[in-house]
């Protein structure tokens, strides 16, 4: 079994080339294809999650070598969920949105799973560095994939900010070598504690790692890129990067802090937790001012995704077991609404040329279902119960009490108001507004009786998607207690 | 008293009846016929349900698993089954009001309407099985959602400002409720309804748990309309008024002063609410609210905005009774909880049926009405005489014990409020009933209005020195617009000649026993 490790990233890699090699001349066996690759990944990670649940975390070196030099691979509990949902928002999102099928994009489609799941599962910090950049590139063309001088201005904005952002991760990696001489995390762990917490060269790398890391899940100051991207992508594009994008470098900190530096170096270094606290406030702050301010649905949905952010590493600056689970439970969350959105975001733009919240009027009486999930879906956003937003919202707040973090805890539950009024624009705009003069759309999605089947399975996405906020709310206690055990060895 | 639990899917069920009647409304939305079967025999099967549930011998308890941690559980206790009772009962009688008003109307968007209707009598439903503050708040912010598109009905650029309100008052007020309900947990390890009181939040950090009891109330005062949270029930009269009716009178404001009461007497406890010296500002504060509404309520001349005052007002004097904690201000405050419900409620049908039939909204434009609707404005005077608190109507009883309550309390100063808050009743009501029987349209001299009415606010609504048609008891109206008045009316008038024939009077003398042991 342990070698599926290294079958999760290098099928998507090996699969890439077939777009490559068919795309041009048989495309519709190079989407089949590709769909079965992706299909495959979502298998893999099943088996990789039941090994774990059977037996325990698994580890896998490539080629046999020592920890220190090769290639190793580690999956627990947690890593093996984030596999997974790489696996499935992949899929699900190839098979019901992805509408661009020429040429090689599909082969960015599949590098990008790659190197999500390679950040996902690496027991090695360089080797972190390798898949981000892999992921990375494979967004910038993606975001470029689109015509236009927009797209491509955007692509190259992100294009230039994510690279120093690597840039910034990688830097760290180097202090963390120099310091301890391995990259090995298991190593580093236990290397860190020894050189001591406070040493000059162990908080630098962590900043650099931080902020390189930041840059990925676009928290405050570093967001800017992150709008024009989304907005200027494509639908199925900016639905992938919603929800994988900024979910598995949110992880990846996660995984870092407190599986490499581990709390005891936020309890050694007093100011790098307040920093991570006061990055996490101006995160959520700004995020929802800008949310607040914005035309277009998917810039003001950008900027909802800087706010969650914010929450994640609120979660991970208390660093109790409660707020770590919140952490991990508001990147899912935050992941699944995000992706059933920009989907929604797409079908209005492609049926109803609607991309911003005054054209939006009256949708709800025109595709009723789409609307219907999409109201459900902000619900989550919100916060409201009893969908899986809530139950994030629940556990940060607890453990922000519980550990007495009274500016959090107000925090968090004042973002609650701040997401309802963005979100409350949206859906009293779908559902209340009297239509546009002279705009009368002929066609509705009928619940699913549109005659054009590509629209319905991306309503049909949409749908599920605000199914699955719910189904994983109400489920919440059972995806903690799934956490809980990596979440407690950690701390 | 010993507690028995039993398991049982009863009260799951009293959630779920209405709950699964939300997409059949939906599926026989091209059919109005069957749509109405559909919540008809939703809101029968969600009475006998809630009925078979008071009838047991036992506490019956849905366990739902754990939600976020916390169990998820549905207890049908003495004040549960009271709350559920009340509002099944009240949705049957308001099911049929509806369908006579949205029919007599031509009202738009009437699947959204029933639809909506019985999602908030669902989450009202959770609201009062919930087993603790969890439970509790999941239901209770499903009924914000679910009572929104009813404020909004009318799509009107006042109407999205009121439900823009609304959301923003109810929502907001979540939030603090939240906060309060983490605390709670952090402190105590527990947020289960415990009868008289977690012992544990007693023995912990007193400004904490003050903290964790002043974002409860202000919480559920939202919902409950204390004043200064007040502010979106006036204006969340521009909903249809079978809403205002059964959801502002009955539903969401009894889900707030429900979940007080859940605060004051299942969580904090009578005893550590004092110690901590939180009863006596939270008697205070309905005290106000009680008379500053009644103040401000003599100035309403439009009839369903001076409802709504009298409802803020009516809600504190239960929270009053509450707040005071003294075995038979408990008892009043559950049953002025059901006295109330069917007084305001058969005004509101009434006003809704004015409406209907006169298309007028302004007291000042109902000179002489009672002429044209003899039975209805007989209902409204009957319905408005127990509110006042006069004797052989519901509230005279539930008052009564409420003014006794507060007498052998340490602070019997409070029964001042009471007759007070009574008199103003008194002084808004009677111009109202003066206006109807004895008014004469299209004239503003003495003879025509009481001297103590509001100024006139009118909407120029109708012709000057038209006369009302006279019309005698049984061609007034629809039999589905006046029976549920005369029902409503009718049960109010027995519930103040036998009060104990009802099995309302057995639990709420049982919640007390619970409570005080």
């Amino acid at each position: 079994v342990n070698h599926l490790l290294p079958l999760l990233v290098a099928v998507p890699i090996v699969g890439a080339l077939v777009p490559v090699v068919l795309g041009a001349r048989r495309p519709v066996l190079s989407r089949r294809l590709t769909a079965s690759v992706l299909v495959g990944q979502v298998g893999l990670a099943v088996a990789v999650l039941a090994a774990v649940a059977a037996t325990g975390p698994r580890t896998y070196v490539v080629g046999g070598l020592p920890a220190a030099v090769g290639i190793g691979l580690r999956a627990d509990a947690v890593s093996s969920a984030f596999v997974l949902l790489v696996a499935v928002a992949a899929a699900t999102l190839y098979l019901t949105v992805r509408t661009d099928t020429t040429g090689p994009t599909d082969s960015l489609w599949l590098l990008f799973v790659a190197g999500l799941t390679g950040i996902t599962i690496t027991a090695d910090v360089f080797n972190l560095y390798v898949f981000l950049e892999i992921s990375g590139l494979a967004a910038y063309a993606l975001v470029a994939g689109r015509r236009g001088t927009q797209a491509a201005l955007a692509a190259f904005h992100y294009l230039l900010v994510g690279t120093i952002g690597a840039t910034f991760y990688l830097l760290g990696v180097g202090y963390l070598y120099v310091a301890t001489g391995t990259l090995a995390m298991a190593d580093l762990r236990v290397e860190l504690a020894a050189i001591g917490y406070d040493s000059p060269l162990v908080v630098t790398a962590f900043v650099l790692v931080t902020v390189g890391l930041g840059v990925k899940l676009a928290l405050f100051p570093l967001q800017a890129w992150k709008p024009d991207a989304y907005a200027a992508a494509t639908p199925d594009v900016s639905a992938l990067l919603a929800t994988l994008g900024s979910t598995i470098p949110g992880y990846a900190l996660v995984r870092l802090v407190f599986d490499v530096f581990t709390a005891s170096f936020l309890d050694a270094v007093p100011l790098v937790r307040t920093g991570l606290l006061a990055v996490g406030v101006a995160s959520v702050a700004a995020g929802g001012y800008l949310a607040l301010r914005q035309s277009d649905v998917r810039r003001l949905l950008a900027y909802s995704s800087v706010l969650q952010m914010g929450l994640v590493v609120l979660g991970i600056a208390i660093a109790t077991p409660a707020a770590v689970t919140a952490a991990l439970v508001l990147l899912i969350a935050n992941a699944v609404a995000k992706g059933g959105l920009y989907a929604a975001t797409g079908v209005f733009a492609e049926r109803f040329d609607a991309t911003t919240v005054a054209d939006y009027a009256g949708l709800g009486r025109d595709a009723p279902l789409t609307a219907a999930a999409v109201g459900v879906t902000l619900v989550s956003l919100v916060g409201l119960p009893p969908t899986v937003g809530f139950a994030g919202k629940w556990y940060l707040t607890l453990a922000a009490v519980d550990s007495r973090a009274w500016v959090v805890a107000t925090v968090v539950l004042l973002s609650t108001l701040v997401s309802l009024a963005y979100a409350g624009r949206v859906v009293e705009r779908l559902y209340l507004a009297p239509a546009l003069d002279g705009v009368e759309p002929a066609v509705t999605d009928g619940g699913g009786l549109a005659d054009d089947p590509a629209r319905n399975r991306a309503v049909a996405f949409v749908v599920a998607t605000a199914v699955a906020t719910v189904l994983v709310g109400l489920g919440s206690t059972e995806l903690t207690a799934w956490f809980a055990p990596v979440v407690e060895g950690w701390l | 008293m010993a507690v028995t639990n039993t398991v049982s899917v009863l009260p799951l069920a009293a959630v779920l009846l209405p709950t699964l009647a939300v997409p059949l409304i939906y599926a026989a939305r091209t059919r109005p016929r069957l749509r109405e079967t559909v919540t008809l025999v939703a809101s029968t099967a969600t009475l006998v349900t809630v009925w078979f549930a008071v009838q047991s011998p036992t506490t019956l308890v849905t366990p739902l698993g754990s939600f976020a941690g916390v169990p998820f559980a549905l207890r049908a206790d003495a004040a549960a089954l009271l709350f559920a009772l009340l509002a099944a009962l009240l949705w049957l009688v308001t099911s049929v009001y509806s369908i006579g008003y949205m029919y007599a109307l031509d009202e738009h968007a009437q699947t959204r309407y029933f639809a909506a209707f019985a999602a908030s009598i669902a989450a009202t439903m959770g609201v009062a099985f919930a087993s603790n503050l969890l439970t509790l708040f999941v239901f209770y912010e499903l009924l914000t959602l679910a009572t929104y598109p009813l404020v909004v009905h009318a799509g009107t650029a006042k109407a999205r400002a009121a439900g823009r309100q609304y959301i923003m008052y109810t929502l907001g007020g979540g939030v603090a409720a939240l906060g309060g309900i983490v605390l709670v947990g952090v402190l105590t390890g527990t947020v289960t309804f415990t009868p008289g009181g977690v012992d544990a939040l007693g023995a912990v950090d007193t400004t904490l748990a003050r903290v964790a009891f002043v974002l409860l109330v202000v919480g559920f005062g939202v919902k409950t309309a204390l004043v200064p949270l007040h502010g979106w029930l006036p204006t969340a009269m521009v909903a249809p008024t079978p809403v205002s009716g059964l959801l502002h009178a009955v539903a969401v404001v009894k889900s707030g002063v429900f979940a007080l009461g859940r605060t004051v007497l299942y969580v904090f406890g009578p005893d550590t609410t004092w110690d901590l010296g939180l009863g006596l500002p939270l008697a205070l504060a309905a005290a106000a609210t009680m008379l500053v509404a009644g103040v401000v309520g003599l100035r309403q001349d439009n009839l369903k905005r001076g409802l709504a005052y009298s409802t803020v007002s009516h809600l504190a004097y239960i929270a009053l009774g509450l707040a005071l904690a003294t075995p038979v201000a408990v008892f009043g405050a559950f049953a002025h909880v059901v006295a109330h419900a069917f007084m305001k409620i058969s005004l509101f049908f009434a006003a809704g049926l004015i409406y209907v039939e006169t298309g007028e909204k302004y007291v000042s434009d109902l000179a002489g009405v009672g002429r044209r609707l003899p039975m209805t404005m007989t209902a409204f005077a009957i319905a408005a005489a127990g509110l006042i608190g006069f004797p052989l109507v519901a509230g005279f009883v539930s008052k009564f014990h409420l003014l006794v309550g507060a007498a052998v309390s340490p602070h019997p100063a409070f029964v001042v409020a009471y007759l007070v808050a009574g008199v103003l009743k008194l002084l808004y009501f009677w111009p109202v009933i003066y206006t109807a029987f004895f008014g004469r349209r299209g004239s503003q001299t003495s003879e025509s209005r009481h001297p103590f009415a509001p100024p006139h606010a009118t909407d120029g609504g109708y012709v000057e020195g038209t006369a009302w048609e006279r019309r005698s008891l049984t061609r007034e109206t629809s039999p589905l617009l006046l029976a549920p008045v005369v029902a409503t009316a009718g049960a109010a008038v027995l519930l103040g000649l036998v009060p104990t024939a009802f099995p309302f009077w057995a639990l709420a003398e049982a919640v007390v026993v619970e409570v005080f042991g």
